[in-house]
């Protein structure tokens, strides 16, 4: 009995000694590969979350984009100050017809502000339009304002008005919106009456603050376009 | 008349001792792949190690992931799995089985009787795991029922143990034990080993009253070594469990994500999931499972894996997805964000293949449940709350996966969402795994 009581016991203790073996070398097996990763297949990898990028972000487009938000000061300075027309002209080096055309897409994104003659200043249905596109912004990352004013008096004065205009809409949305950091959010460009400006198309294209009212030539371009933009850069 | 004990509880031992080793052994290497922190195949078969293991969600690895595959997963990354007592004691049952085979009618009754008592160790420990399989996982994993098999079988073995320890009273007539045909064993000759036929006058011992003790430290020994070498081997964890990212932006300023109310909340996390993502369905559930979700104050953002509202996504990974997180952000509004989100969770496939047939059809579904959010779902303010869930996720440079939980302001690594959550909540957030 005690010879059959040994040698089981022995094969017993061999079965354990085998079972600790196949453990130890498991999980050191899995110790080194934790420690050894390897590379990982960069295509099974998750993207990171970003902005949004659609069609009519092109090449040009994303050019003259990069170009503003250097100029203007969105991206890589700590002051906005905006782009004036002269700024607008010699970074975009495109005509002022190619430079409306890399907007057209944003016909149904975006709104057209209109003012009254020589004036900067907001109705309410503009108010609301605003605040409308605002908030429509889903995963664009810019929001851009671009103000004109009409060919009616000087180039100085138009400049100004124009970059009055801009401001009214940027000061709605800073009173409206309360937020740090917008200044890195909007791009402001103001380009007077001396370049890119707008023909009457625009009136039945893009949606405007005063629908139903006269839009000739004069009365679209006393406006600030605006509109979400949806490029990664 | 002679008193023998028949082999067949050591045979059956033996058998069950093998089918329970092989098993068990499968269980562990399945378990032990996946202390890489990798995904891994398994092996969900009935002849383990015949058929190719197999990738993707099963039963096993449903099992596997289950908080009853392993203990003490809160001091240990991914516990200790059960499979890894199962084999020391299996190994232990097989020498016992062997000696039964062996020693029969030398063997003390009290060996035989130990033995019969100890097989019920296994028998009602799978009981208690069948019962688990049957009424929390609802599913049954092909090595689990091996085991069970193996236990079933030591039990029978141990009945049959319990049964000859004291020997069968036989006679030399007696047909069933002791062939009388001349032909077959001709008188005076030595009757075969199988027939364990003790010399005249011989009796069965009846042993030490300590054999039984011994027998029970033995199997505990045999237990255990297994697992302490376990976690003796185990690597340190630690320093990679915070390498995953932290929130660069701790709070969204328009208060648009869904504070769930938990009852005990004594740490903040923030949550990034896709109602239809199964994924978020299996690690919500083992939040709620492992306790820790009530002891959380759970900021969720909506991330669906839906091309229908997600800019991120090209193509909709959860079609209809949208509809479910808006109505999860409508929900919140009455006060029962946490219910529809277990209602989405646990209606997943139906609201999956709804989603395939159009975003109007899980809004039926919806609807049906929840009417009373309906006129929620198109209102302006519920698709801007979306849209700012989204842009926080971009703020945080999240990846385009889900789910992603941040504890703490650190992200929990993917790698640590399944066996190794208790143990990484429980370093990152120690105060939630008390």
């Amino acid at each position: 009995m005690k010879v059959y009581s040994r040698a089981c016991g022995a094969i017993g203790v061999v079965c354990l000694l085998g079972a600790i073996s196949f453990v130890h070398h498991q999980v050191s097996a899995a110790a080194f590969r934790l420690a050894n990763p390897g590379i990982k297949d960069a295509s099974r990898m998750a993207a990171i979350a970003d902005h949004s990028e659609l069609a009519y972000c092109t090449p040009p487009f994303k050019l003259v984009l990069q170009r503003v938000l250097n100029a203007c000061g969105l991206v890589g300075q700590e002051g906005r100050r905006g782009c004036q027309p002269t700024d607008v002209k010699t970074f975009a080096s495109i005509s002022d017809a190619d430079f409306n055309a890399l907007f057209n897409p944003l016909a149904q994104r975006g709104a057209i502000i209109m003012f009254d003659d020589n004036s900067d200043k907001l109705d309410e249905t503009a108010k609301q339009i605003i605040q409308q596109k605002w908030d429509e912004r889903h995963g664009a990352r810019y929001f851009f304002i671009v103000a004109r004013a009409s060919r009616k008096g000087t180039i100085e004065l138009n400049r100004a008005l124009s970059h009055r205009r801009a401001n009214s809409v940027l000061f709605d949305i800073q009173e409206t919106i309360k937020e740090p950091g917008l200044d890195k959010q909007i791009g402001l460009l103001w380009l007077g009456s001396e370049y890119a400006q707008l023909n009457v198309d625009y009136c039945g294209t893009w949606q405007t603050s005063r629908p139903g009212k006269l839009c000739d030539t004069e009365a679209i371009n006393r406006s600030a376009f605006i509109s979400w933009v949806d490029c990664r850069l | 008349m002679k008193p023998i004990r028949p082999p067949s509880p050591g045979i059956l031992a033996i058998v069950a001792s093998v089918i329970g080793f092989i098993f068990a052994a499968f269980a562990t290497f399945d378990y032990a792949q996946g202390l890489d922190r990798q995904l891994h195949s398994t092996y969900c078969s009935f002849i383990p190690g015949l058929v190719e293991a197999t990738s993707g969600p099963n039963a096993c690895t449903a099992a596997l992931y289950s908080p009853y595959s392993s203990i003490f997963r809160g001091s240990y990354w991914g516990g200790i799995p059960i499979s890894l007592f199962a084999l020391g004691v299996y190994a232990f049952f097989f020498a016992y089985g062997l000696y039964l085979l062996l020693a029969r009618r030398s063997a003390s009754r009290r060996s035989w009787q130990s033995f019969a008592l100890l097989t019920a160790g296994p028998l009602v420990v799978s009981l208690c795991m069948f019962a688990i399989s049957l009424v929390k996982l609802g599913v049954f994993c092909k090595l689990c029922i091996g085991l069970y098999v193996a236990s079933a079988l030591l039990a029978v073995s141990g009945w049959l143990a319990w049964k000859y320890s004291g020997g069968v009273a036989i006679t030399p007539s007696d047909p069933d034990w002791y062939p009388t045909d001349p032909t077959a064993k001709p008188i005076g000759a030595p009757a075969p080993w199988y027939m364990d036929l003790p010399p005249d006058g011989a009796d069965i011992p009846l042993g030490k009253a300590s054999l039984v003790g011994m027998m029970v430290l033995s199997i505990a020994a045999f237990a255990v070594l297994p697992a302490l070498v376990y976690v003796a081997a185990l690597p340190d964890y630690r320093p990679y469990l915070s390498g995953c990212g932290v929130l660069t932006e701790s709070g969204e300023k328009h208060n648009a994500l869904v504070n769930i109310p938990t009852a005990h909340p004594v740490a903040r996390a923030v949550m990034f999931v896709d109602p239809l993502c199964p994924s978020c369905k299996s690690f919500h559930e083992r939040l709620v499972g492992d306790g820790f979700f009530d002891r959380l104050g759970i900021n969720v953002a909506m991330f669906p894996l839906d091309s229908d509202c997600n800019w991120m996504v090209t193509q909709s990974v959860h079609p209809g997805a949208c509809v479910v997180a808006k109505a999860f952000i409508c929900a919140d509004h009455l006060a029962r964000s946490r219910e529809l989100l277990e209602w989405a969770y646990g209606d997943q496939q139906t609201l999956q293949e709804a989603g395939k047939l159009g975003k109007e059809v899980v809004r039926n579904r919806i609807r049906e449940r929840f009417p009373e959010i309906d006129p929620c779902l198109d209102a302006h303010d519920t698709q801007t709350r979306l849209d700012r869930m989204m842009q926080f996720a971009v703020a945080n440079r999240i990846p385009v996966s889900t789910p992603q939980f941040f504890i703490g302001g650190k992200r929990l690594c993917e790698e640590d969402t399944d066996i190794g959550l208790s143990y990484t909540i429980n370093q990152l957030a120690p105060q939630v795994a008390k």
